[in-house]
This record gives C-alpha cells, structure tokens and sequence, in this order.
C-alpha cells in the first residue's frame, strides 16, 4: 500500500508519460492470474475429482466437436433468436409505455403500481404461471423474454422522460411543438442513454431468464443443452455451450456500451 | 367601478380565448392529489375487476381473485406456504450477509491494491455477464445440493452490485481528500477510517440495495435448480399440477415480498444519500 501523494517519485511519472512502455505490470498482470486460475483448476480437478468434472484442456479438446455439430447451431438459433425477437419487441413495447408513463402524470399513476411491483419481482418467480397459461412451448421462453426487456425499458424510459429540463420544453412550445413533437423529438432523444441503459439490462434479465424456462419447461436452446450435457457427465461439451453464452452476453454489452458512446456522446460513464 | 369593471372584462376574454390544452392543465394542477389518488384507485379496481371477470370465464387455468385469496389464506395457515417460506428465508438471509461482508471486503481490498485488481478484474466481469444459471450443473457436481452449494449459487447471482459498487466508489475519491490526509499525517487505519469508509458507505449502500433485490432472485433461482426446495418448490409442485390458484397465490405473495424488500432498500438508500449531500457538498 503506497502512501498518497507524500512522495512524488520522478521515475514513476517518468514511467507512466513515457508511450512506449506499454508493457506495465497492471497490463500483464490479467494474463498471469488468468493462467494461475487455469492451472490450479485443471490441476485440482485433476488430482481430486472423478474424470468427467470439466478441465480447461478438456473444454479446449470439446470445443471443435461441440460447435461442428448440428445440435450446438439449432439450440443457438433457437434460444439467441428467441432472446432477439423478445428484446426487441419488449424494448418497442416499453418505450411506448415508458414515454406516455413520463410525459403524462396520469398514465404514470394508473399503471406505476404494476410496473414497480413487476420490476421489483424476480421474474424467475413469473415462470411456472407463464409455464400454465402458454405451455410447455418455445412460446413461453419468448414471453418470459419479452417481459424481462419490457420492465426495465419502460421504467428506464419512464424515468428519462420525466426529467426533461424545462427550457428544452419552452424552447419547443416557442416553437409550436405539437404533442408528439414533444413526445418523439424532445422526450425520447434525451432519454436515449437512460434507454439503452435499459436495452443492456433487459438483454442480461432476458438471457438469464430464458435459460431458466429452457431447463423448467425443457425446451430445446442453449440453457437446456447445458443442464442435458452436464446430466449425461459430458461436462466439457457443457461448458463450450457456457462460453458460447458467456460470449454472448459480452458481446451484446459492449455493443449496447459501444452504441450508447454513438447515439449520446455527451453522456459519459 | 370603471376599472373594476374593465379588469373583469379583460379577465373573461382571457378565459374565453385560453386554449383547450392551457384548460386542461389548470384542471390538472388544480385537481392533482385528487387525480392521483383517483387513478391509483382505479386501477386497482380495475385489474381486480378484469382478473374477476376473466377468471371466472377461463376454468382452471386463470382462477379469479377471490379464489386466489382463499387459496394464499389456506396456505398460509396449515398449509406448505409458512414451513417453505421459512427454508427460504433462512437461504436468503445467508446469502445477503455473505454478499454484504465478502462484497464489501473484497471490493476494497480490489480498490486498494491496484495490481491485484488488474490482475481479477476481467474474471470479474466475465462471471458477471456469464448467466449463473448456467452454472448450477457445475456447481451441484463439484459441492453436490445441499445448503451451501445453494448459498454459493446465490451469492454469485448477488454479490456484484456491492462488489462493483464499492470498488467504484474506493477508485473515485479525490485526491485531494488523500492528500489532505496525507498533509496531516495521517496512519492507513486513521486514513481507512476517517477518508476512505465514510467516503465508501453510500456507494456500498447502493449496492446493498440492488442485492437485497437480487438475493431474491438468487434464492429462488438456488432453490429452482438445485433439488426443488422452499417457496420454489411450492411453485414447481403447483406448476406441474396445473393448480394455477396456488402457483397465482404464492407468485401474488412474492410480488409483495419484493415490493416490501425493495422498499426498505430504497429507504435506507434515501437516508444515506442524504447524508452525503450534506457531508460532500
């Protein structure tokens, strides 16, 4: 633990200005722990547990036969498109709500009530009802989707249309801003990083939840594959369908970051 | 008399040429608390009316309200809802303390110690975006079902605001509060304890609050996929009965359980936010 600004070492500073030491410490240092990590794992399944627990070179060895077959691709189509297809139509459906909830008082108070509850709840818990009412059916994966992005979208939107400062407002009636104008030019462009904010969200809640209905209601996908390798021991294979969703997930975060950088560049963080 | 008069002429005009939309909202303005209340009001009755109505038309799969009440009130009292509620409750319990003291823990010494940090930051974030649902296979071979593969299942699902939360907040203090420590020479515990924790406590508040939520999520999603147990069992037994007035009793119960649970949250939360608007300025 160095101490704060009682020194100022010359080196230091030297160090840190000079471009052509990128190779510090703090950049090398994720790559030592990430293969101490690997190697105390591989080594301790290795020495104490039964040979089908998952290694790192067993994942490695799974990873060509697993993504070669034909099962990998129709589970990931299945559940990647059908967290697609939900987000989407939740994140149209909550920006719609979200707006009218934050420019008109009333709509907010008549349906706050509902939507605060919902988002307070784990949806994990919306699961076996929706499983009765749709089915045990690729629908009831889509609904539980679509109501994951909703919730966060509409109270992100809510929240981000609700507090438009009010000269932007005055500047629009100057300007004979009719109500949509208002709604559509005004509300929504500032609220866009509030909105995005709750896209990324309902995407991470949409994938988590969607596994949970695949392996609840046993439909085909990603999140069943996984539980269905791991039951017959093939848990190498198993993992390689973790990481593939692992990937995913970080890939639809960094384009979620990478857009909002895009769309609202003034808003930092 | 004359002025009187030519004031309240003016005043009509006024009035008459004042648009439908600047009407309304004076109703609005004038009318609020009323409004508010009325609406809430209404849409309570209304989702009691429509869930009346259609529950008595849908046979067993969508039982009205009454029945669902009756139902909870049966299994409350005498029935399978209390026992379970208090398995669950022990889980979570467990899991939120857990994730307070190791989130809080392990997040500072993260914020502090900035080559370790380099070092396990990335895992971090990838077992944050990695759905941990996913992960219950791996976990129930390696620790088997019992109690604490259930709380490590949990915790993993929670710990991440707090821990996130904490180290963000240790990484954004100023400099000048370390320097204005260092000045007064101050030691690393006068330091921890008078800069550094006070500086921290609303940040971790922040993630406390999202964990209280997540912990019950965490909980279910434990009890769900490692050998059925608590509330989450009552729901899968319901499910796969098709007993759809207890699965809507138990999921009605657990709204309000989140409900309560995020409240109190946002209620400490508020308190302490406050506390830092008046200590930072």
């Amino acid at each position: 633990m160095a101490a704060y600004g009682s020194r100022v070492d010359p080196a230091a500073i030297r160090r840190r200005d000079s471009p052509r030491r990128w190779l510090t410490r703090e950049r090398i240092a994720p790559f030592v722990s990430g293969a101490a990590l690997l190697c105390l794992w591989e080594f301790y399944v290795r020495i104490n547990l039964p040979s089908f627990v998952a290694t790192p070179s067993g994942i490695v060895m799974a990873i060509p036969s697993t993504v070669a077959s034909v099962s990998f691709w129709s589970a990931a189509l299945a559940s990647l498109g059908s967290i697609i297809e939900g987000v989407a139509i939740g994140t149209v459906s909550g920006i719609l709500i979200g707006v009218a909830m934050g420019r008109v008082r009333e709509v907010n108070w008549f349906l706050s009530t509902y939507i605060r509850a919902l988002y307070a709840l784990p949806l994990i818990a919306l699961v076996p009802l929706v499983i009765i009412w749709v089915g045990y059916q690729p629908a009831a994966r889509l609904t539980i989707v679509v109501i994951s992005a909703f919730l966060p979208v509409a109270v992100t939107t809510a929240d981000g249309t609700r507090a438009i400062s009010k000269e932007y407002l005055d500047v629009g009636r100057i300007f004979g801003a009719k109500t949509h104008h208002v709604w559509f030019g005004i509300a929504l462009p500032t609220a866009l990083p509030h909105i995005v904010a709750g896209i990324e969200m309902g995407f991470a809640r949409g994938i988590t939840n969607a596994i949970a209905v695949e392996v609840l209601a046993s439909i085909e996908g990603m999140g069943m594959s996984v539980f269905e390798k791991s039951a017959q021991l093939n848990e190498n294979a198993s993992l390689v369908y973790v990481l593939a969703l692992a990937i995913f997930a970080v890939g639809i975060r960094s384009l979620m970051i990478r857009s909002r950088q895009r769309l609202a560049p003034w808003y930092s963080r | 008399m004359f002025d009187r008069l030519l004031v309240g002429e003016r005043l009509t005009t006024a009035v008459r040429t004042e648009s439908f939309g600047r009407r309304v909202e004076r109703v609005r303005s004038a009318w609020a608390s009323q409004i508010r209340v009325a609406c809430y009001a209404s849409s309570i009755v209304l989702l009691l009316g429509v869930w009346q109505v259609l529950g008595r038309s849908f046979g067993i799969l969508f039982v009205p309200f009454t029945t669902t009440m009756e139902r909870l009130w049966e299994m409350l009292y005498g029935g399978p809802l209390l026992p379970a509620l208090a398995v669950s409750g022990k889980l979570y319990g467990v899991t939120l303390g857990i994730s307070i003291v190791l989130g809080v823990s392990v997040g500072l010494v993260l914020a502090r110690m900035k080559l370790i940090a380099a070092a396990f930051e990335p895992y971090i974030y990838v077992l944050y975006a990695t759905p941990t649902i996913s992960l219950v296979p791996f976990v129930s071979v390696t620790f088997g079902f019992e109690f604490w593969s259930r709380v490590l299942v949990a915790v993993l699902i929670s710990i991440f605001p707090i821990l996130l939360g904490v180290m963000e907040g240790a990484r954004s203090i100023p400099r000048q509060h370390l320097d204005v420590a260092a000045i007064f020479g101050s030691s690393e515990g006068q330091l921890w304890r008078d800069v550094i924790v006070p500086y921290i406590v609303p940040y971790a508040m922040t993630g406390i609050k999202q964990s209280i939520a997540l912990a019950m999520a965490g909980t279910l999603v434990a009890e769900f996929f490692l050998n059925p147990d608590g509330v989450a069992a009552v729901l899968l037994q319901g499910t796969t009965m098709i007993d759809s007035a207890s699965v809507l009793a138990v999921t009605v119960f657990v709204a309000a359980l989140a409900v309560v649970l995020v409240s109190i949250g946002d209620l400490i939360e508020r308190r302490l936010v406050r506390w830092r608007r008046t200590a930072v300025g």
